[in-house]
C-alpha cells in the first residue's frame, strides 16, 4: 500500500480514537496541572508525530502539511465541544490565527525547492488526472463545498454586529472640572503625598508588624486619602466596577461593553491619573467625537463627587489594584523644552 | 565568488550598528544635560539680540509714527527658565478658514486627490532619494574591489550605472509629480497654502534651489560616468559626487520635511499662528529630526525593495544562465541593502512616537490606543509579512548553497518560532467580537490570549523574531564553509549558548514585565533589544572568526534561487510599499480636524477621518497606483537596453557565403 495512504489511514484513525477516547478523560479531570485539555492537545501531536516516525511512513509533503495545518485547526477552532484553547476565542480572532498558522504552514513546505515540489507533486497530479480516484473525490467535494460555503453566508443568522471598539480615547489638553479649567498635560494628583505608593514608616520598605493600611488611615497622611477614596467608591462606583475593581460589579452583566476592569495591565496601570481624572468628571457623555459609538454608560461624576473626591478615588484605585500611574520622565512631560534642546 | 566577496561587507552588522546608534541616539540627546543648556543659552541670546535690533528699528521707527513692536509667546519652545520663548510677531494669524478657502472638483472629495498626489510624489521621491544612496554604497565597493577582482567590480560598477539609469528616469517623474502635488494644494487648498506659504517663503524658495543643484549634480554624475570611469583619481570624484548628491538629496528632503513636521506639531509661532521671526525655529519643530531619521531608513528600505522586485521581474523572464545569474545576484543585493535600512527602522519609528507623546500626550495616545490603533493593527500584520518574506528568502536562498542541507532541517523550528512570535504580536488587547462572543468569553479579555495584548508579550515577541532571522543569517553564512578550526566544537557551543540564552532572557525579561508597572515595564525594553543586538554582534563575531581555514563546499550557484524565494522578494517590494503608505496616511491624520495643530483648523468638507476599510482602499489604490507607473518608468529605462540588444544582434547572424573570407 502507499505508504502516504496507510499514513493518512493511521494518523486519522489515533487522532479519532484519542478524540473520542482519551480527551474526555482530560476534560473530566481539570483543572489540574497535567490532566488539562492542554496536555491532552500535546498528547495527540506526539502520537500524530510518533506514529509516523515509529511506522516508518514519511508521507509526501503535501500530507504532512495536512497534518499541521488540522493540528492548528483542532487547537484553535472554537466551533466544537470541548475546544483545546479555552474558553472559545471570537469569530475574528479564530481567522487571525489560522491565517497565520496557514502562512507558517506554507513557509515550511516551500523553505526549499525540494519540499514546495514534493508539496506540489500529489496537487498537480490530482488535477491532471493521474490519480484518478483522488480527482473524482476531489472534483466531487469541490461543489458540495461551494455549495455549503453559498448556503452558509445566504442564510439569513442575526447576530449582533461586531464592533470596533476603542479602549483609549485621546484626552483634551484642557478640560474644565467645577468652572477650573486644568491643563491635563503634567497634572498632578494633589493627594499623591507618597510617590511610593506605601504606608511603611522610616523608608524601611517593610510593613510595620500589626499594623494594616486603613487602621493606620489616621496617623498616615497617605492612606488617609486612600480610605477617603475607597469610601467614594464603594458608594458610587462598585456597582460596575466590582469590590475587586476588575469590572464585574453586580450590574457589570447588563453593560456592553462591561465596565473597565482597573485589574488588567492594559487599563488604568497604563495611564496617568490626569487622564483618570478626566474620564471620571466627564463620563460617557464627556468621550470626544471621533471613535463614536462609544457605548459608556458611566455618569459624568462632576456631578455628584467634588473635585477633591474625584482625586481620592483614582487614588484609590490605584493603591488597590497595586499599579502605579504612568509617568513620563521630567523631559517628556514637560513639553516643548527638550523638543527645542535636546533634538 | 561573488558571496564571499559581498558577505565580506556584513550589511546586517552594520545595520545593527546603526540601529544601536539609532537608539542610543535617543537616549544620549536626551541625557545630555549641557545640549539643553546650550539650546537655552542660543535661544537667550537670540531673544536678547532680536529685542536689541528690534529696540533700534523701533526707536528709529518711532519718529516716523510706526507702531510698537509687539511680541508673543511661542506655542513650543521655552527659555531656559521653561517658559514660553518670546519673540516678534512677524506674521499674520492664522486664517479662520471659511468655504471659500476650499475648492472641490465633482468626481472627487479634495482631500482624496490631495493623497493620492502627495502619496504618489512621496513613494517616487522616497524611490529617488534611496538609488542614489545604494549607487554610492555599490560604486564604492566596486571601486575598493577593483584590485582584488576586477570582475566583480566591473559588475558593482555595472549595476550601480543601470540603477542610477532608471534613477534619472524617476527623477524627471518626481518632479512632475510634485508640481501636481502643488498645483493641488493650490487649487484645492488656497487658504491653507496661503497660510504655509507665508510663514516658509525663504525655505520654499531654497527648496527650488536645491533641486537645481541636485539636478545638476545628478546629471553630471550620471552622464560623467563613463568618461570618469577609467582613471582612477577621476572615479574617486565621481564617487564623491554620489556623497554630495546624497547630500543635497537629504537637505531636500528634511527641507520638505519641515513643512510635515510643522504642520504635526509647530513651533516658532504663537497660539494665534503669528510667526515669531525665528525661521530656524519653524523648520527645526520637535518632529523634526526623528521623521528626518525615520524617513532616510525608510527610503532604503523602500529602495531596496524596488530595486529587489524589478530584478526579481527579470530573473524571472530571463533567457540566459548569464542574466539569471546577474539578476539573482542583483535580487540578494538589493534584499540585503533593504534589511540593512529594516532594522534600525523601528527604533527610530520608537524615537518618534516618543517625541509625538512628548508633544502631546492625545496625540499620542490617538495614535496608539484611540482611533488610529486598529491600524496600528494592520501595521503589526505588514511588518509580519515582511519577517515572514525576508526569512522565507533566507530559506530559499540558503537551499541552493552547496552544504547546505546540514542547516536546512532547523528551518521548520524557526519557522514554528515565528508564527508562535507572531501569534503573541497580531493578538490585540481589544478582540473584535460580537456581544454573544463576549459572553461565551466571560468578559473582554481572553484569559489565556489576553495575555499577549500588552507591550511586554509584543516586544518579547518581536525581538525573538528578529533573533531568529539573524540565526538563520548566520546558518545562511556558514552554509557552505565546512569549519576546519581547532575550537569549532566550542565556537559551536558559545553560538548556542548565546542564542538560548538571549531567547531565555528576552522570554524572561517580557515575563517579569508583567509585575511592574507602565512606566518601569517600558525600560525593559531597552535590556531586550541590548540582548537581540548582542546575538547579532557576538553571534556573527564568533560565527566569522569559525571560517578562518574554513574549506568550501562550492560556490552559490547564481541564477538557481527557487521562485517561491523570488516571489518573497515581491511581498517584500508590496509589502514596503503599502506599509509606507499606512504609516504616512496615519501619521497625517492623526492631525485629525487640524490644518496645523492648535493652530489653523481644518473646516473643509473633508474634516473627517475616514473608516479603516476606506483607508484601506486608499492605501491599496495608491499602492496599485504606483506600481503601475514604476512598471512604466522600468520599461522606459529598458528602452537602452534594447537597443544594445539589437545592435549586438548581427554577430549571430549568419554571413552569406559570398562575403565570407
Amino acid at each position: 500500500m502507499n505508504k502516504t495512504l496507510l499514513s493518512f489511514i493511521v494518523t486519522v484513525g489515533v487522532a479519532v480514537a484519542l478524540h473520542f477516547g482519551v480527551k474526555p478523560m482530560f476534560l473530566e479531570g481539570e483543572p489540574t496541572m497535567f490532566i488539562n485539555r492542554y496536555a491532552f492537545f500535546l498528547l495527540l501531536v506526539f502520537s500524530v508525530v510518533g506514529i509516523n516516525l515509529i511506522l516508518r511512513l514519511s508521507p509526501v509533503m503535501t500530507m504532512k502539511a495536512a497534518y499541521i495545518w488540522g493540528l492548528g485547526f483542532y487547537f484553535y477552532n472554537p466551533y466544537q465541544a470541548g475546544t483545546i484553547l479555552t474558553p472559545p476565542i471570537p469569530w475574528t480572532l479564530f481567522i487571525t490565527y489560522m491565517m497565520l498558522w496557514t502562512i507558517g504552514t506554507f513557509l515550511y513546505i516551500s523553505q526549499d525547492r525540494d519540499t514546495f515540489a514534493e508539496f506540489r507533486g500529489p496537487i498537480v497530479k490530482t488535477v491532471t488526472g493521474e490519480y484518478k480516484i483522488a480527482r473524482y473525490i476531489v472534483f466531487a467535494l469541490l461543489p458540495v463545498m461551494v455549495g455549503w460555503g453559498t448556503y452558509n453566508f445566504i442564510y439569513p443568522s442575526y447576530p449582533e454586529p461586531v464592533e470596533l471598539r476603542t479602549v483609549h480615547p485621546a484626552p483634551p489638553a484642557t478640560t474644565k472640572v467645577h468652572g477650573k479649567t486644568y491643563a491635563l498635560e503634567g497634572l498632578q494628583n494633589p493627594f499623591r503625598v507618597d510617590e511610593q505608593d506605601n504606608y511603611y514608616e522610616g523608608g524601611t520598605q517593610l510593613p510595620v508588624e500589626g499594623k494594616f493600611p486603613f487602621i493606620d488611615a489616621e496617623s498616615v497622611e497617605y492612606i488617609k486619602y486612600v480610605t477617603e477614596g475607597g469610601t467614594v467608591f464603594f458608594q458610587n462606583c462598585h456597582y460596575c466596577h466590582g469590590d475587586q475593581l476588575n469590572g464585574l460589579g453586580m450590574f457589570s452583566h447588563v453593560f456592553n461593553p462591561t465596565p473597565a476592569n482597573f485589574v488588567d495591565p492594559g487599563t488604568i496601570a497604563m495611564l496617568r491619573e490626569s487622564f483618570l481624572f478626566w474620564r471620571v468628571s466627564k463620563g460617557g457623555p464627556g468621550l470626544p467625537n471621533e471613535s463614536t459609538p462609544w457605548s459608556s454608560a458611566m455618569p459624568p461624576w462632576e456631578e455628584h463627587l467634588t473635585t477633591e473626591q474625584i482625586w481620592k478615588v483614582v487614588l484609590f484605585e490605584y493603591w488597590y489594584t497595586g499599579w502605579h500611574p504612568r509617568t513620563f520622565d521630567e523631559e517628556s512631560s514637560s513639553g516643548g523644552e527638550e523638543g527645542g534642546g535636546g533634538h | 565568488m561573488f558571496s564571499t566577496k559581498f558577505k565580506k561587507l556584513q550589511a546586517l552588522p552594520f545595520a545593527m550598528f546603526l540601529a544601536l546608534t539609532v537608539f542610543a541616539v535617543n537616549g544620549l540627546m536626551a541625557d545630555v544635560a549641557s545640549a539643553k543648556e546650550v539650546f537655552a543659552e542660543q535661544a537667550f541670546a537670540e531673544q536678547a539680540f532680536a529685542k536689541e535690533v528690534l529696540a533700534e528699528e523701533g526707536a528709529e521707527g518711532e519718529g516716523e509714527g510706526e507702531p510698537a513692536i509687539e511680541w508673543s509667546q511661542d506655542v513650543f519652545y521655552k527659555d531656559w527658565e521653561g517658559n514660553p520663548l518670546k519673540g516678534p510677531v512677524s506674521g499674520a494669524p492664522a486664517p479662520d478658514l471659511g468655504p471659500n478657502d476650499y475648492n472641490k472638483y465633482d468626481f472627487a472629495p479634495s482631500r482624496i486627490l490631495l493623497w493620492v498626489a502627495n502619496q504618489q510624489h512621496l513613494y517616487f521621491g522616497s524611490f529617488v532619494l534611496a538609488v542614489p544612496i545604494f549607487c554610492m554604497l555599490i560604486e564604492f565597493i566596486g571601486i575598493r574591489t577593483k584590485e582584488s577582482d576586477p570582475v566583480l567590480s566591473e559588475k558593482y560598477d555595472r549595476l550601480a550605472h543601470d540603477l542610477m539609469k532608471i534613477s534619472l528616469t524617476a527623477y524627471s517623474w518626481t518632479a512632475i509629480l510634485g508640481g501636481v502635488l502643488l498645483f493641488t494644494f493650490i487649487t484645492l487648498f488656497p487658504g491653507f497654502f496661503k497660510y504655509m506659504a507665508g510663514i516658509f517663503r525663504p525655505v520654499m524658495h531654497v527648496y527650488a534651489l536645491m533641486f537645481l543643484a541636485e539636478s545638476g549634480v545628478l546629471y553630471v554624475y550620471y552622464y560623467g560616468w563613463d568618461r570618469m570611469k577609467d582613471d582612477q583619481f577621476l572615479k574617486w570624484i565621481h564617487c564623491s559626487l554620489s556623497v554630495l548628491l546624497n547630500l543635497i538629496g537629504t537637505v531636500l528632503m528634511y527641507l520638505a520635511n519641515s513643512w510635515a513636521t510643522f504642520m504635526q506639531a509647530p513651533g516658532g509661532i504663537d497660539e494665534q499662528g503669528r510667526f515669531l521671526g525665528n525661521i530656524w525655529h519653524v523648520i527645526h519643530s520637535t518632529l523634526w529630526n526623528p521623521v528626518g531619521v525615520h524617513r532616510i531608513l525608510g527610503n532604503i528600505v523602500f529602495g531596496g525593495g524596488i530595486v529587489g522586485a524589478y530584478a526579481a521581474y527579470h530573473y524571472l523572464s530571463a533567457k540566459t544562465p548569464e542574466e539569471k545569474a546577474h539578476y539573482d545576484w542583483v535580487c540578494y543585493i538589493a534584499m540585503f541593502i533593504a534589511i540593512f535600512g529594516l532594522i534600525p527602522l523601528p527604533f527610530a519609528g520608537y524615537w518618534l512616537m516618543k517625541e509625538v507623546y512628548a508633544f502631546r500626550q492625545q496625540m499620542g495616545i490617538t495614535l496608539m490606543g484611540g482611533i488610529m490603533a486598529w491600524l496600528f493593527i494592520i501595521q503589526a500584520v505588514m511588518i509580519g509579512l515582511l519577517f515572514f518574506g525576508a526569512n522565507s528568502y533566507l530559506h530559499n536562498s540558503m537551499a541552493r548553497v552547496r552544504g547546505s542541507h546540514r542547516y536546512m532541517k532547523y528551518c521548520k523550528y524557526m519557522v514554528l518560532v515565528l508564527i508562535v512570535c507572531f501569534t503573541a504580536w497580531m493578538t490585540p488587547h481589544t478582540i473584535v467580537m460580537t456581544p454573544a462572543e463576549l459572553k461565551a468569553m466571560g468578559g473582554a479579555q481572553h484569559p489565556v490570549v489576553g495575555h499577549f495584548g500588552v507591550m511586554s508579550a509584543k516586544n518579547t515577541a518581536v525581538n525573538l523574531m528578529i533573533t531568529t532571522t539573524i540565526f538563520c543569517f548566520l546558518l545562511y553564512q556558514r552554509a557552505n564553509k565546512k569549519i576546519t578550526v581547532k575550537w569549532a566544537y566550542i565556537g559551536n557551543c558559545w553560538l548556542t549558548a548565546i542564542f538560548v540564552g538571549a531567547a531565555c532572557n528576552i522570554v524572561y525579561l517580557g515575563v517579569y514585565g508583567y509585575f511592574l508597572p507602565a512606566n518601569q515595564r517600558v525600560g525593559l525594553s531597552v535590556p531586550q533589544v541590548t540582548t537581540t543586538l548582542t546575538t547579532l554582534f557576538a553571534g556573527t563575531a564568533i560565527n566569522i572568526s569559525m571560517f578562518k581555514d574554513s574549506e568550501s563546499y562550492g560556490d552559490i550557484e547564481w541564477g538557481t534561487q527557487s521562485r517561491v524565494g523570488t516571489y518573497a522578494i515581491f511581498l517584500l517590494a508590496i509589502s514596503f510599499t503599502w506599509l509606507m503608505g499606512l504609516m504616512g496616511y496615519i501619521r497625517s491624520a492623526v492631525r485629525l480636524f487640524w490644518h496645523v495643530t492648535e493652530v489653523l483648523r481644518d473646516n473643509g468638507p473633508d474634516a473627517y477621518t475616514l473608516t479603516i476599510g476606506e483607508a484601506g482602499k486608499m492605501l491599496t489604490f495608491n499602492a496599485l497606483f504606483v506600481w503601475v507607473q514604476f512598471g512604466i518608468v522600468f520599461w522606459v529605462g529598458s528602452l537602452t537596453g534594447k537597443k544594445k540588444v539589437e545592435s549586438a544582434a548581427p554577430q549571430g547572424v549568419p554571413v552569406p557565403a559570398q562575403q565570407q573570407q
